[in-house]
């Protein structure tokens, strides 16, 4: 076919040279013309490279044979109709739910839960009061773990260069990566792993590295950079004095929840046992410790060492300091029945950990409030290894197993340029972040509630994870990915970790899946580490006008690892109140100093890394610092990042203090949300504070005379007794009402005009000024009041009582006038002011509901019930058996999860439970008892016992 | 205030004769054109009433959320408005029910528009605490019906007791106001000269022919509905300020609150009718009918009524105190001195601070004078409604729960265009119907001429 030139560059030409009997849908296709091609290459490259050959008759029959089998494929996916629940599962019963034993594995520690699920789904996780790590407590993490189960942020498939792919794909790219790397011995291979403890895993990373004994191990926490060989272990029930130097040993560390109940239980003031332990707290910033401490001292954080040889000094020579703080301290000590314990931060300087060992010694401590063990940490190099290895090429192929590297390296270690330098990454981990997206291979984790997997807890315990459902996107467990990585493809995620414990036989096996905890296998007490001498380092005083800035893990967030659950981002920091974001914390002095105000924005800069945060002042921080929150800012495919990563001005040295870091302010602001706006109790009598000298106070309440008629009970009369003296501030009762109580999260901008929606709130009040500063927690759940000023101003009946005096709420009958509201002096009531469930069908959040909690829609208003649906479920069994409720049979959900078992929950009727004696004790007080709503809900006072609390200095 | 001395301004006229007061009243409604102004000012008017309904079907369809409202404070501007309006419309009622059965003559002429200002205010008042319910689908719940899947309504309630006296109150006042316009509608209809508004008009007044037996029984049934309709004045204000007596907060929690309310409806109530007044016998030659002797008796009724209301401010200042309460004192103060105490200060400066120049004969007798004021009183009484329902709520009892507001466009919207709507709806009455009562003003004139 001759063409001429002139033809060739026209359409018509080009459709006549076309070659004949082709299939087209577009003119430019047939023609082939240039720009259609390219286009087409651009969007469906796969599709273009097999696209290139006309397609022959039988080619076609071909593909329509396939497309029809295909279409029959859709009958694969799970039904979307509604089916009868024929072949009940054993023992299954629709509509009770069923609880699971299991653990939550963070930073690399396990937390015992008891997982409930609802026809198969995990719908809240309780703490199981038999493993050490949990004690029947939980923390806002463990709460909210069934949202990051669900939630749809989650990665999804395997995938390859960023495009799908499979896990057999993935499976024969490890036999591959198997089959060069054991000639060599594993010589430019390594892996990756985060804080870990599983046992499971250190026997994998072991069978590897005796066949490949140059694998190289690295290891990543940005929470515990340091992994010491041996750990200790305290007991602090069993001390009088705890000293903390400058550690928050009740919100941070492995052992937080078991130090949580230890410390209240040895604080438990009552009527026949009125002592308690003193706990003094050096406190660079302000943290929980510190908060509940009797006796505090602020110190210049990077000041650590300073202050503590200066206490050891003093206990040396037993000759009493200026400073009040180590004076009493010393009183204390010498006296002779004293039983102390020291207790370093988590990242103490050689200095104050050999001090604290030193002195723990000295007081007897050793052995008995305080053992040592050997760490059940995995231990690893670090990441500055990993960064050297691979610039000098020792390193080739990595495998991380969980850490979003990429997001939590200190702003000078350039990990992003080292892991570009490997000539494969392959990732594994619950999200598509930055480290997956710039890893050649990604692997969707399972996540701990859908996973074989195994942990320990602080004190060495060993429990099994064991799934609770399905994985619901595919994902595998990291001993799937090793055991790939070892040869095995085979082997299924529970056999793998029942290969670990070999000497458990089978009804062993079942015994340690259904407690939760494998028994016997704490780990036993080891000598202390060798006492090192290392003199303190003096902290650089800098220019007086320099500002220090301190990094720390978000208490929820930790260092990014929760960042993606919005329930947590939604959930009030305990100290600051801030959702939604992070922020330069400082003191009203330190921004006067700065110039500075609440909401404006700052770049802090420190050896030419910035960071841009708004201001947001907090009394309790010391001047001259400023305290910023890790954690933040992850990008995480699927959702916005939320604050701001301040990793960034980390420093590969470690420590979190930064000195000399120049503060500028931006002509910006940025409004800074938090859920409690006004801080001061105004002399009124909401918290109560009482010196332990003047226990048990005199209980001066004289019955108000009302017009209302007695309340009468016909059934239980349940009641809730909060110990102040407990209460941490944690907020994990927050958090497990909000996931009992099916209650929504509802976005920042919401929080910021006052939508928030949860039921239950923790108050925070500072009192007294300048070192005296006391923060006081208050939590207010509903009161339920007797006399109830909601319920009489509701024109609908929708609020009323029932028969065993709770204030219910009747969500249909609402109409949202929201006069209860108005009408409630503790302001515990949350409207639904929009839309805030998302009622979709195929969200999977709705997984997440609890079943026996009503969902409530636009436009009414809900509050606590005392978890009404626990307490009719437990009125319903008895009714079933015949027999009477016992006492703590029933607990509420925000009292089940509390960690140091401030909030008592039972019938008042019953003059024997454990809530009727709380609320005979001298300290018991309602609040706003004077408008006499009668609540049921009341508080035991909080009670202090500085040496000095004879003088009464409350407010 | 017969025994006015004879410098007074008259009630009426003295150039009105009983042939020049229909002329002129129905020229109104029936004259072929009015000035363009006046479509001007409906037009302004009626765009504001489409930004009501735009900013009703947003509410509507995006959730009670987008007004300004959070917790602790659940409710604001909706409910200032009902306020608000209610208090308006109670002018109304007393001008045509009070001043009616107290025989005062002058009432006459100015009883017709201020009770359509009574209805539409009170629609109003109606439809604000139904837009603000969450559901407001459901605010039928409220009443008895004796439906199964209903609850019966909580009889404890104040808004229960509020649907029911607006739910009267509206009945009454459009009972009244239509009643009285039967004669009037007659004179139209007989004065039509178009087909289409002898009919309309004709059906509207309901073969009245004018007979005596007509008037007779009009009269007895006039001054029963008036009879009926004057408690009203005084019941349904204090019902509603039973919303905020009968609360727990301190700032509602006050016993003063049903009488100062009534003074404070009354009080804004006549600011409204010298809004309304002045421009209508400004702009459609009424001079003869409403004179400057009605300007200033309404500015003395406005100087009696805000009186108490700045007694009110005074006693809930001095209760306060004197209570001992520190929820309560620590109210008061924050209203002076907290977060809207720019408002508290403005509330004073106009409700107090202006009244003051009502002392002076002069201001009272000028027209443009008593605008101005009644516009600073008006504004002033919303400000004090929103002082109380807000800046109470913002401050209870626990400091940990208190909270600004930041109202909204929504907001905004609301209150501009409910403004829009009632004076929209006041542009097409005058329109439509007679602004003045032209059976009343007759025989006001024939009264005088027979007093001599």
């Amino acid at each position: 076919m001759s063409v001429t030139g002139s033809a060739r560059g026209t359409l018509r030409g080009r459709l006549e040279t076309a070659a004949p009997a082709r299939f087209w849908q577009v003119l430019e296709e047939v023609s082939a013309e240039g720009g259609f091609s390219h286009r087409f290459s651009a969007e469906f490259p796969e599709i273009a490279e097999r696209l290139s050959g006309a397609v022959d008759r039988r080619t076609t029959l071909k593909l329509m044979g396939a497309a029809l089998l295909s279409a029959g494929l859709a009958g694969c996916k799970p039904s979307k109709g509604i089916a009868p629940y024929v072949d009940q599962p054993e023992f299954t019963v629709p509509g009770k739910p069923r609880f699971y034993a299991t653990s939550l594995v963070l930073d690399g520690y396990a937390i015992g839960v008891l997982g409930e699920t609802h026809e198969g789904r995990p719908t809240k996780l309780e703490g199981n009061p038999a493993h050490p790590g949990s004690l029947g407590g939980t923390d806002a993490i463990v709460q909210t773990a069934v949202y990051t189960l669900y939630s749809a942020d989650r990665s999804r498939y395997v995938r390859r260069g960023g495009q799908p792919a499979t896990w057999g794909a993935f499976q024969a790219e490890m036999a591959e990566l198997r089959d060069t790397y054991v000639s060599r011995g594993g010589a430019g291979l390594g892996v990756l792993i985060g804080a870990e403890t599983s046992p499971t895993l250190a026997r994998q990373l072991d069978a590897l590295q005796a066949e490949m004994p140059a694998l190289a191990v690295y290891r990543h926490s940005a929470t515990t950079p340091r992994n010491p060989a041996v750990v200790p272990v305290y007991r602090f029930d069993r001390a009088d004095v705890i000293v903390s130097l400058d550690a928050d040993f009740l919100a941070e560390g492995p052992g937080r929840l078991a130090h949580a109940r230890q410390f209240s239980d040895s604080r438990r003031v009552r009527r026949e046992a009125a002592k308690m332990s003193r706990l003094y707290a050096l406190e660079g910033v302000p943290s929980l410790t510190g908060v509940a401490a009797d006796v505090r001292r602020k110190i210049r954080p990077g000041a650590l060492d300073e202050a503590v040889s200066e206490i050891a000094a003093a206990l040396e020579s037993g000759a009493p300091a200026g400073d009040k703080f180590i004076a009493w301290l010393v009183a204390d000590l010498g006296a002779a029945a004293s039983r102390a314990v020291f207790v370093p931060p988590l990242d103490a300087s050689l200095y104050v950990e050999a001090t604290a060992l030193a002195l723990n010694q000295r007081f007897g401590a050793v052995g008995d409030r305080v053992i040592y063990i050997a760490s059940p940490e995995i231990a690893g190099a670090p990441l500055e290894t990993l960064v050297t290895d691979a610039e000098s090429g020792r390193l080739e192929q990595l495998v991380i197993l969980g850490p979003d590297v990429l997001h939590t390296a200190p702003g000078d270690l350039d990990i992003t340029g080292a892991l570009q330098r490997l000539a494969r990454v392959y990732h594994h981990g619950l999200h598509v972040d930055r480290t997956a997206r710039l890893a050649h291979w990604h692997v969707p984790a399972a996540h701990d509630l859908e996973s074989w997997s195994d942990g320990r807890a602080y004190e060495g315990s060993a429990s099994i994870l064991q799934p609770l459902i399905a994985p619901l996107y595919g994902g595998v467990t990291k001993h799937q990915v090793l055991a790939a990585l070892a040869g095995d493809f085979t082997s299924s995620a529970q056999e793998l970790v029942r290969g670990t414990w070999p000497s458990l036989n089978d009804e062993a096996w079942f015994e340690a899946l259904k407690s939760g905890l494998i028994e016997g296998s704490a780990a036993a007490a080891t000598a202390p580490p060798a006492a090192t001498s290392v003199a303190p380092a003096t902290a650089v005083d800098g220019a007086t006008d320099a500002v220090d800035v301190v990094l720390r893990p978000d208490p929820y967030f930790s260092d990014g690892t929760h960042a993606a659950n919005l329930f947590l981002a939604e959930l009030p920091r305990p100290l600051t109140k801030i959702v939604w974001g992070n922020t330069a914390e400082m003191s009203p002095d330190t921004a006067a100093r700065l110039g500075v105000a609440q909401d404006d924005v700052v770049e802090l800069s420190a050896n030419g890394r910035t960071v841009v945060l708004p201001v947001f002042i907090h009394p309790g921080m010391p001047e001259g610092v400023i305290a910023v929150a890790l954690g933040f800012g992850r990008e995480i495919e699927g959702s916005a990042p939320i604050g701001v990563n301040a990793f960034v001005l980390a420093r590969r040295d470690g420590g979190g203090v930064l000195s000399e870091v120049t503060v500028q302010k931006l002509d910006a602001k940025e409004h800074v949300v938090t859920t409690q706006h006004h801080h001061s109790m105004e002399g009124r009598d909401i918290v109560r504070e009482l010196p332990l000298a003047a226990f048990p106070p005199e209980r001066n309440e004289p019955a108000q005379p009302t017009l209302y008629p007695e309340y009468e009970n016909p059934e239980e009369a349940w009641g809730m007794s909060i110990d102040l003296n407990a209460c941490i501030g944690c907020m994990a009762c927050v958090a497990a009402c909000q996931v009992e109580n099916n209650s929504p999260v509802v976005g920042r901008e919401e929080v910021a005009r006052g939508h928030e929606m949860h039921w239950l709130r923790v108050d925070r009040y500072y009192a007294g000024d300048g070192d005296d500063q006391r923060t006081l927690f208050q939590p207010v759940p509903c009161m339920q009041c007797e006399d109830a000023p909601c319920e009489v101003v509701c024109p609908v009946n929708a609020t009323v009582h029932t028969a065993d005096g709770i204030n219910a709420q009747v969500y249909n009958r609402c109409v949202g006038t929201r006069y209860c509201s108005q009408n409630c002096p503790y302001k515990v009531r949350r409207f639904n002011f929009f839309a805030y469930q998302d009622f979709a069908e195929d969200n999977p959040l709705s997984l997440l509901m609890n079943p026996d909690v009503s969902v409530r829609e636009r436009g009414v208003m809900e509050k606590c019930t005392y978890c009404v649906q626990r307490t009719r479920a437990a009125q319903i069994e008895a009714n079933i058996t015949d027999s009477p409720i016992t006492d703590g049979s029933v607990m509420t959900a925000c009292q089940q999860a509390c960690p140091s078992r401030a909030i008592t929950f039972g019938n008042l009727k019953d003059r024997s439970s454990a809530v009727a004696r709380e609320k005979g004790e001298p300290h018991a007080y309602a609040l706003l008892e004077e408008l006499n709503t009668k609540p049921r809900t009341t508080y035991l006072a909080r009670i202090r016992n500085a040496p000095d609390s004879e003088e009464d200095d409350g407010e | 205030m017969a025994s006015d001395p004879p410098r007074d301004p008259p009630v009426l006229s003295p150039g009105a004769t009983p042939r020049s007061i229909p002329a002129a009243i129905s020229a109104i409604p029936l004259g072929p054109k009015l000035p363009r102004r006046f479509w001007w000012g409906f037009g302004f008017f009626f765009a504001l009433t489409l930004v009501f309904l735009f900013s009703v079907t947003w509410v509507l369809v995006e959730g009670i959320g987008t007004l300004g409202l959070d917790i602790p404070a659940a409710w604001a501007f909706p409910i200032i408005n009902t306020v608000w309006w209610i208090g308006i419309g109670h002018a109304g009622t007393l001008i045509s029910a009070v001043l009616l059965l107290l025989r005062q003559r002058w009432r006459n002429s100015i009883n017709r528009f201020a009770e359509a200002m009574t209805l539409l205010a009170a629609s109003l008042a109606a439809f604000h605490p139904i837009l603000h319910l969450g559901r407001p689908q459901y605010f039928y719940w409220l009443l008895p019906l004796p439906v199964t899947h209903m609850p019966w309504p909580q009889w404890r309630s104040p808004l229960v007791w509020d649907f029911f006296a607006i739910g009267t109150y509206l009945i009454v006042s459009l009972l009244f106001w239509y009643m009285g316009l039967i004669p009037d509608l007659a004179v139209l209809r007989d004065r039509a000269k178009r087909r289409g508004a002898q009919v309309a008009y004709g059906l509207l007044a309901l073969g009245w022919r004018g007979s005596a037996h007509h008037w007779h029984r009009f009269e007895t049934a006039y001054f029963l509905i008036a009879a009926l309709a004057t408690p009203l004045v005084v019941s349904v204000h204090s019902v509603i300020a039973l919303d905020f007596t009968s609360a727990i907060i301190p700032g509602y929690h006050s016993t003063i609150f049903p009488p100062y309310f009534v003074a404070g409806a009354l009080y804004s109530g006549f600011a409204m009718v010298v809004t309304i007044a002045v421009p209508l016998r400004a702009f459609f030659g009424l001079e003869a009918f409403i004179t400057l002797r009605h300007i200033d008796n309404a500015a003395r009724v406005m100087l009696g009524a805000g009186g108490v209301v700045a007694f009110g401010y005074v006693s809930e200042a001095y209760f306060a105190w004197y209570s001992g309460d520190e929820y309560e004192r620590y109210m008061i103060w924050n209203r002076a001195f907290g977060d809207y105490g720019w408002l508290f200060w403005t509330m004073l400066a106009c409700n107090v601070g202006a009244l003051q120049l009502l002392w002076f004969r002069s201001v009272r007798r000028s027209q443009w004078t008593m605008f101005a004021l009644a516009m600073v009183i008006n504004i002033g009484m919303w400000i004090e409604r929103y002082v109380i329902v807000v800046t109470s709520l913002t401050r209870d009892f626990l400091p940990s729960a208190w909270n600004t507001l930041a109202p909204t466009w929504t907001d905004f919207g609301l209150l501009a265009g409910s403004l829009g709507l009632f004076f929209a709806l006041m542009f097409l009455f005058v329109r439509l119907l007679p602004a003045l009562s032209i059976s009343e003003v007759e025989e006001l004139q024939h009264e005088l001429k027979e007093a001599g």
